[in-house]
């Protein structure tokens, strides 16, 4: 009633702007093309700073990272998986959660949730009102949003790398007898190369930053040796669907060392 | 002299309407506030339009074939000549452009200008964000160096646990069980052609609605609230004629109620 409806205001909008407001050229458009210059100007400053500041063996890294790593290689013993900095957010949300039973909620469950959010705004504040002081639940949800999602880029830039460690460490670590095993240590080097510890922590060695579960006490779980040969070799035909990439270009005997190791992996003895 | 200029642009805007269009786009009236906040979008245009620029050049030089793409993009960055300079624009580009997108829609939140007649181009963004982070991925993958494959690896393997569709859509981008010479194809294809193609259609309707609606002014200001009585004392409403202005007589019982009148 007292209230102008929608329509009325957009109505009185056009009219005040075509009254009192200036022309697009040369005011507006101004302003555009000074800011226009400065986005070319510091994405060419940036590719410079780059390129110049890295060389030309691959991982050579300046102050912005390195041209190229290695060129790719499926059967590589030993990565660090690492997505373009837009997807830290996602990729450490993955280590809140446990897997496999909450995983989920990370990878799908709140991705959508904020997606179906952000849609769905123009709709959920339906309110004419545009002035930040009386529109305290938005400008509170905006600063968590930018403070969550800063903190979770930081946290994923930042997570540990997994360093290199050596099969022995980790016998040592969990307390394994590997230096009366052959066969055992074998297992132990295997996994200490073939990057397990780049998703999954062992006795404290290894990278947190993906969420993949501990194998310190995997045994425990009394799956039996064969069962980890196939699990190792591909995790997908046990779990189909499992985001573990599987290791068909270990070697048969290798294979059984891993699984020898993985059982034996009680902590403590 | 003057003919000789005029006459073929009359030519043209008699036939097209372009030079029409085009003086209304320059000369349309935008409102008093309008200021750097609103240059995000513009600026947000200008990366992708660099992005487009230097992804052609790249297209030209790169051999998305497993064997060959690591070496052509060394090849690109080493050799030839300003090769370091157009893929270093395009992948910072990238970057820069993703910024952008988050720091105009942040404007575009602080301003309320998601609200009436504006809620579709709100809309159109969101996709348009979505589109842009898939385009990161697909372009990602293509020097096909270490961090590329495996980054890869485990973003589709993270894709392949969404409940339903997830294994689908991992087969999708993979283009079979492994990442190999289909998933660089399937990439490409979807980094150089679909999704730029959607982002360019989405973007025109974007700036198209802009255009149509005109920009919202800043929620700060005599144009925060133009339809509102400013703040000189008088009750809201008073505008409309819907609430006396005049102040009432003070105290006393309220003889003037209907009630009273008809006693
Ligand atoms: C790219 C990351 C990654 C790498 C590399 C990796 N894993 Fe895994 N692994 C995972 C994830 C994620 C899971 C959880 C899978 C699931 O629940 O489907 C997992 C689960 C496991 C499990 C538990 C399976 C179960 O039944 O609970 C074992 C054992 C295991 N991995 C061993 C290994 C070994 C051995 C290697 C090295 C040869 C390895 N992983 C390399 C990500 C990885
Ligand atoms: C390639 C990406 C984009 C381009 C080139 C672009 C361009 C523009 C331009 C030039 C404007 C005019 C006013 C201004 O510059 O602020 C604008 C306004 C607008 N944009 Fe975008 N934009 C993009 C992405 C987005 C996204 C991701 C969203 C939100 C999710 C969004 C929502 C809006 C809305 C609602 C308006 C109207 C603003 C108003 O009325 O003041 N845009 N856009």
């Amino acid at each position: 009633m007292a209230k102008l409806d929608n329509r009325e205001r957009y109505a009185r909008y056009k009219e005040d702007v075509e009254k009192r407001g200036k022309p697009f050229y040369p005011y507006a458009m101004f302003h555009d093309t000074v800011m226009s210059l400065v986005v070319v100007s510091v994405i060419t400053a940036l590719a410079a700073i780059w390129y110049f500041t890295s060389g030309e063996e691959p991982g050579d890294a300046g102050l912005l990272g390195p041209r190229y790593t290695e060129e790719a290689d499926p059967g590589t013993t030993s990565f660090v998986p690492r997505p373009d900095w837009y997807f830290f957010f996602l990729f450490y949300l993955l280590r809140i959660f446990k897997w496999p039973e909450s995983v989920i909620l990370g990878t799908v469950g709140i991705p959508t949730i904020l997606l179906i959010l952000l849609f769905a705004l123009p709709f959920i504040d339906r309110r004419r009102e545009r002035r930040l002081v009386r529109r305290p639940v938005a400008v509170v949800a905006a600063l968590l949003v930018i403070a969550s999602m800063g903190i979770l880029t930081w946290e994923g830039a930042t997570a540990e790398e997994p360093s290199a460690t050596a099969g022995s460490v980790l016998c040592e670590a969990n307390d394994l007898d590997c230096e009366g095993n052959e066969e055992l240590a074998l297992g132990a080097d295997v996994f200490a190369e073939a990057g397990c510890l780049s998703c999954h922590v062992y006795a404290g060695e290894g990278a947190q930053n993906i969420g993949a579960p501990e194998l310190t006490t995997v045994g425990d779980l009394g799956r039996g040796e064969e069962y980890w040969v196939e699990w190792v070799r591909n995790p997908q035909a046990i779990r189909p669907g499992s985001p573990m990439p599987g290791f068909p270009n270990l070697t048969e005997e290798q294979l059984q060392a891993v699984a020898v190791f993985l059982e034996a992996s009680t902590g403590g003895g | 002299m003057e003919a000789l200029v005029l006459a073929p642009v009359n030519w043209l805007e008699e036939r097209s309407g372009i030079v029409g269009a085009i003086s209304y786009f320059l000369f349309r009236k935008v409102p008093r506030g309008t200021n750097w906040f609103h240059t995000l979008g513009s600026a947000t245009l200008t990366a992708f339009i660099v992005q487009l620029v230097t992804g052609v050049v790249l297209a030209m030089y790169y051999v998305p074939d497993p064997d060959r793409a690591w070496d052509s993009i060394n090849w690109i960055t080493n050799e030839l000549t300003l090769g370091w300079l157009v893929r270093g624009t395009h992948r910072w580009g990238a970057s820069v452009f993703i910024i952008l997108l988050f720091l105009h829609m942040g404007r575009v939140f602080l301003f309320g200008a998601y609200k009436y007649p504006r809620e579709l181009n709100w809309l159109i963004g969101v996709a348009i964000l979505l589109l842009a982070m898939l385009e990161g991925f697909t372009g990602y993958l293509l020097p096909w160096d270490q961090t590329a494959y495996w980054a890869t690896v485990v973003g589709i393997n993270i894709n392949a646990t969404a409940p339903i569709a997830g294994p689908f859509i991992a087969d999708f981008l993979r283009g079979g069980t492994e990442i190999g010479a289909d998933t660089l194809s399937r990439f490409y294809a979807m980094h150089m052609l679909l999704v730029p193609g959607a982002l360019i259609g989405l973007i025109t309707l974007h700036l198209y609605l802009v255009i149509r609606l005109g920009v919202t002014p800043p929620p700060w200001g005599e144009d925060a609230e133009p339809d509102e009585p400013s703040p000189n004392g008088r009750p809201r409403g008073a505008r409309e004629g819907l609430v006396d202005p005049k102040p009432r007589g003070n105290g006393g019982p309220a003889i003037t109620t209907r009630s009273g009148v008809e006693e």
